[in-house]
């Protein structure tokens, strides 16, 4: 019979504790010597620890395990803290050490870990041969690092701009945005007794209404003063999307929705809060000159809440009451018909957009019946999804068309990256079939080795991932540096966030299958017979996949490159269509708003004149004029018209887009006039109203008549045509002809205008000296956007030219990576057939016959490629067509230049090599093999 | 009895398996008491941790050298310990021949060095 604790027959016991009374894994009380970590929880930390073991014998063991972990914590030399520190280093010793003892038997494995053990195993090799040919590595992990570093950079892009949900509003999927629908526009602002009146009537649907508008804002703190594009918002503005306030509160609605001009506060965004004020919480209370006007800054939005907009980030919101003192001599509160605001409403929980399209027509009738004059015309209401809804619908349209073109173009050029590392897989593969051969032979399962070369690829692939996303890290940073050369809160919210890691991930083990399957497949060929003996690959496999590869390769490369050239000379011509005026490099633009300032009407008047007499008057102006939304820009507003005689159609729009000018501004721009006269200083508040169109309005109103003398009746008064100048463009470089019209500055008196003025020599100067009259007359007024007219027109050119340096940028690229592709590829195939180049030259054939022969055969593949590399470049080109301007689908260089540059590429891959392995000595050729 | 070539297979032991088969050589022992046996026949060099411990037991017992038992009656401490071990004929065979190399290993060592 055994003594407890064993040792034999009068053995001393040797740091044993208590006897026999003392019961087994009992709790201890809290005040225990047991160690740092209280009992239960270590306890439960290395039970932990015993679920790495493997199921069979955890399964078997775990209660001694468990129970000898509590005997061993109860002997002395694992007592107390330094005892505790030593049990931890002592269980995690023993843990290692006993892994392969545990790890035994294989029949106890289950099918999980030996999965698991197969894949570490594999891990672990292909490793190594990662390792082993760093030439190798290299060119593969370079090739497919450019390839999905671009593709996650655009996508980037793509999502920034067009999918990501607003930043840091809560729930944005449940927010829509609300438009009035005018016959031909669908896409109408809201007035603010509109507004206000759907606000009060939808509350079944929506949880709340908000709207906003941008305003341009004179914010003079501490002395200096800066002229920013803010917003004028609803008071639940902040409450609609969910936004908290970083600090002090936002408005109030119920209080800050009424009473016009009784509430001047002010929230300030976050960025501007940063920037201005250097992040000063004491900021809060303070009071700033917003517009000449002392508000009170009650609060700042949170850092991640931009603005309603994904590409800019607001400076300072003011509430929508507060409009006349930001806009002073325009009075929107009560003008139900000036539409300027921008309506977005939350759908309360379990409202569909349905609903809330059936609740909006009920409001619009009700309205109809209240204000029959004002809504006869509004044909209904348009309700868009608020992440659908863009930076303007005019843009949006050709952003998603834009955006689909890059990533396609990308894509391709991953593709092609994929076909040129898939070629060094295969070419390796069949140094290694020997290798492979031998291990099929002993038994390996076919699978395996599939197996194990696809975890190679997915190595490699995940490798090529990381670098990829460095480079587009790159990428990324320089794209969010871009901004149109106007003066605004810009704020492109591009960057490498979870979406797009994740997607660079999913690409990457995409990728990892389309280059690694067919290597793996083919690598795995029952041919294994001849692997074994060394010999050559039979005709039939390998060359096949050659060939595939080869035509595949062609047939890329032609059609990204085709794309890419449609697109960059449809680009071109984008930036050679006519403005409608002329030499914009000598057109010298300056603007000013006194009006932000706190001036009045007589005090604005005053400053405008005398401004321009002293522009007009300096040597080296030829012609200046006012404009109160310069062409081209991002501002511009459109009137209803009626004209006598002038039958609308249904569905045809009734609003016309339209500017305030002053004489001199169709000489400054060089608009030429077609018939009558421009404004001139007498059509002013005294003379009867007048307005001068383009032709295209002439010809839509009056057609084959003369448009001058008829009347017009808009902004509020019938006005006798006076001039009709040619059409251009005004509002976006690729809009069709449209009608517009000009009104007199000078019977109308707006404070905020761009100054233009023709210049005869260095534009600079004279903008140089413009600041300078300004400043004479008021050194506080902020004068913005100062450039030439060249410059200015870069934000509507803004795309073309962005787009294009991307396109020529992935063109360059695919071109490279195509050619070393189709050089590998054909080299290589050249290569195989030394053996027979060799044995006819021997044989007495004609070295140039020969060459001829093996150019034939190579380049009939090439042409094959092609062709269908055409085949689907032109059926591509038809489904972008409307994106193309100026550009033929089948445009002829793009679509025989590409085709020969390769062609050329291919045919040299092939000629070298063979003449090469023609003039060798055959003998040597044939012994070599 | 035992096989020649059973014997052949599982020699030379290794020295954790060597001390495991003396501390079952006087008799049954549950898996602690095993570990602590060993802890003090190598005066504490060789420790083994739970991990180690049942690997090694579960090795063994393939091995045959071991096979496991039921509790000899033990009481308090021990009552609840389920998993005892015993030696086997082949175990026991493989300690003898072991300890006998070992043995004469030794005594040409101390020859040769002259004690």
């Amino acid at each position: 019979m055994r003594k407890a604790h064993g040792g034999g027959p009068g053995r001393p016991e040797r740091g044993t504790p208590a006897g026999p009374g003392d019961s087994g894994a009992s709790e201890r009380g809290a005040g225990s010597p047991d160690g740092p970590i209280s009992r239960d929880r270590f306890r439960r930390l290395y039970e932990r620890l015993l679920s790495l073991y493997p199921w069979a014998f955890r399964e078997r063991y775990e209660a001694d395990l468990l129970q000898v972990f509590d005997d061993r914590r109860r002997e002395p030399r694992f007592r107390g803290w330094p005892g505790g520190v030593r049990l931890v280093a002592f269980l995690l010793r023993d843990f290692v050490t006993s892994i392969p003892l545990t790890h035994g038997n294989r029949n106890d494995e289950t099918r999980w870990e030996r999965m698991m053990s197969n894949l570490l195993r594999d891990l672990r090799y292909a490793g190594r041969m990662l390792v082993k040919d760093p030439l190798f590595t290299a060119a593969a992990v370079i090739t497919l690092a450019l390839g999905i570093g671009l593709n996650a950079a655009t996508f980037s892009a793509v999502y920034g701009l067009l999918l990501r949900p607003l930043s840091g509003a809560e729930q944005p999927d449940r927010l829509v945005q609300l438009y009035r629908k005018w016959p031909g526009m669908d896409r109408g602002s809201y007035s603010i007794p509109h507004y206000q009146d759907v606000r009060d009537r939808s509350g079944e649907v929506f949880s709340d209404v908000a709207a906003w508008s941008f305003a341009p804002i004179s914010v003079a703190a501490d002395g200096r003063s800066q002229r920013v594009l803010g917003m004028l918002v609803s008071a639940n503005f902040f409450q609609t999307y969910g936004v908290t306030p970083a600090l002090g509160r936002v408005f109030l609605p119920g209080l800050e929705d009424r009473d016009p001009g009784a509430h001047p506060v002010a929230v300030l965004g976050h960025g501007f809060w940063t920037s201005r004020f250097g992040g000063d919480p004491s900021v809060v209370g303070r009071t700033l000159t917003v517009n000449g006007r002392p508000f009170q800054v009650v609060g700042v939005a949170p850092a991640d809440f931009k603005g309603p907009l994904n590409v800019a980030a607001t400076p300072i919101y003011v509430p929508l009451m507060e409009q006349p003192v930001i806009q002073p001599g325009f009075d929107l509160i009560h003008a139900r018909g000036n539409n300027s605001l921008t309506a977005v409403a939350r759908l309360r929980d379990g409202q569909t957009v349905q609903r809330a399209g059936q609740v909006m027509s009920a409001i619009l009738a009700q309205l109809r019946e209240e204000y029959p004059e004002q809504y006869k015309n509004q044909v209904g209401t348009t309700i868009v999804p608020q992440m659908e809804a863009g930076i303007a619908p005019q843009f949006r349209a050709a952003q998603v068309k834009m955006s689909a073109v890059m990533m396609v173009v990308v894509s391709l050029l991953l593709l092609i990256a994929c076909v040129n590392v898939a070629n060094l897989f295969l070419a390796r593969a069949r140094e290694r079939r020997r290798e492979l051969g031998i291990r099929l032979s002993l038994g390996a399962g076919r699978w395996r080795i599939v197996q194990q070369l696809l975890v190679e690829s997915f190595l490699f692939s995940v490798v090529a991932g990381l670098a990829g996303i460095g480079l587009a890290e790159i990428a990324v940073h320089v794209l969010s540096t871009v901004r149109p050369p106007m003066d605004g809160p810009w704020a492109l919210s591009v960057g490498m966030d979870r979406t797009v890691l994740v997607y660079a991930l999913l690409v990457a083990l995409a990728t990892a299958l389309v280059f690694g399957l067919v290597p793996a497949l083919q690598a795995a060929h029952p041919d294994t017979a001849s692997a074994v003996k060394g010999e050559g690959p039979r005709h039939g496999g390998t060359s096949r996949m050659n060939k595939g590869l080869v035509v595949l390769q062609m047939a890329l490369s032609l059609l990204l490159l085709i794309t890419s050239g449609l697109f960059l000379r449809s680009l071109q011509g984008a930036t050679r269509i006519d403005p409608g005026f002329k030499d914009p490099a000598h057109i010298a633009m300056a603007s000013m708003d006194p009006g932000l300032q706190g001036y009045d009407a007589t005090r604005s008047r005053t400053f405008w004149d005398r401004t321009l007499d002293e522009v007009r008057s300096l040597p080296g102006v030829g012609a200046a004029g006012l404009v109160n939304d310069p062409p081209l820009g991002l501002g511009g507003s459109d009137g209803g018209v009626t004209i006598p005689g002038y039958e609308f159609a249904e569905g045809e729009q009734r609003t016309v887009d339209y500017a305030f000018v002053t004489e001199g501004y169709f000489d400054a721009m060089g608009v030429r006039l077609l018939a009558g006269r421009a404004f001139t200083l007498q059509d002013d508040d005294n003379a009867p109203p007048v307005i001068v169109v383009n032709q295209r309005f002439a010809q839509r109103f009056w057609p084959g008549q003369s448009a001058l003398g008829k009347v017009v009746h808009t902004a509020g008064a019938d006005r006798r045509v006076v001039g009709v100048v040619e059409t251009g463009k005004y509002r976006s470089l690729g809009e069709p002809p449209t009608s517009f019209m000009f009104l007199a500055q000078r019977q109308r008196h707006l404070t905020g205008m761009t100054l233009v003025a023709r210049t005869k020599g260095d534009p600079q100067v004279i903008m140089q000296r413009i600041r300078e009259i300004v400043r004479a007359q008021d050194p506080d007024l902020p004068v913005y956007d100062v450039r030439t007219m060249e410059n200015f027109m870069g934000t509507a050119l803004m795309p073309a030219r962005l787009g294009g340096s991307v396109l020529g940028l992935f063109g360059l690229l695919g071109l490279v990576l195509a050619a070393v592709g189709i050089y590998g590829v054909m080299a290589y195939s050249v290569a195989q057939r030394r053996r027979e180049i060799g044995i006819r030259v021997a044989l007495g054939a004609d070295r140039g016959t020969v060459i001829w022969m093996v150019l034939r055969e190579g380049l009939r593949l090439t042409l094959l490629g092609a062709v269908i590399g055409l085949v689907a470049a032109a059926a591509g080109a038809r489904l972008v067509k409307g994106l193309l301007y100026g550009v033929g689908t089948l445009d002829p260089v793009a679509f025989t230049a590409v085709p020969l540059v390769l062609v050329a590429v291919a045919a040299l891959a092939v000629y070298l090599p063979a003449r090469g392995a023609a003039r060798a000595d055959p003998m040597r050729v044939l012994k070599s093999e | 009895m035992i096989e020649p070539d059973a014997l052949d297979r599982v020699l030379p032991l290794t020295p954790t398996v060597f001390q495991v088969l003396v501390a079952l050589a006087d008799g049954p022992r549950h898996g602690y008491a095993i570990a602590r046996e060993v802890d003090d026949l190598s005066d504490g060099r060789v420790v083994m941790g739970p991990g180690t411990l049942y690997g090694s037991l579960q090795r063994m017992q393939r091995a045959r050298l071991i096979e496991e038992t039921e509790n000899p009656g033990e009481e308090g401490l021990h009552a609840e310990r389920r998993r005892y071990y015993r030696i086997t004929a082949l175990g026991r065979a493989a300690l003898r021949s072991e300890s006998e190399r070992l043995l004469r290993a030794a005594n040409v060592a101390q020859e040769r060095l002259g004690g």
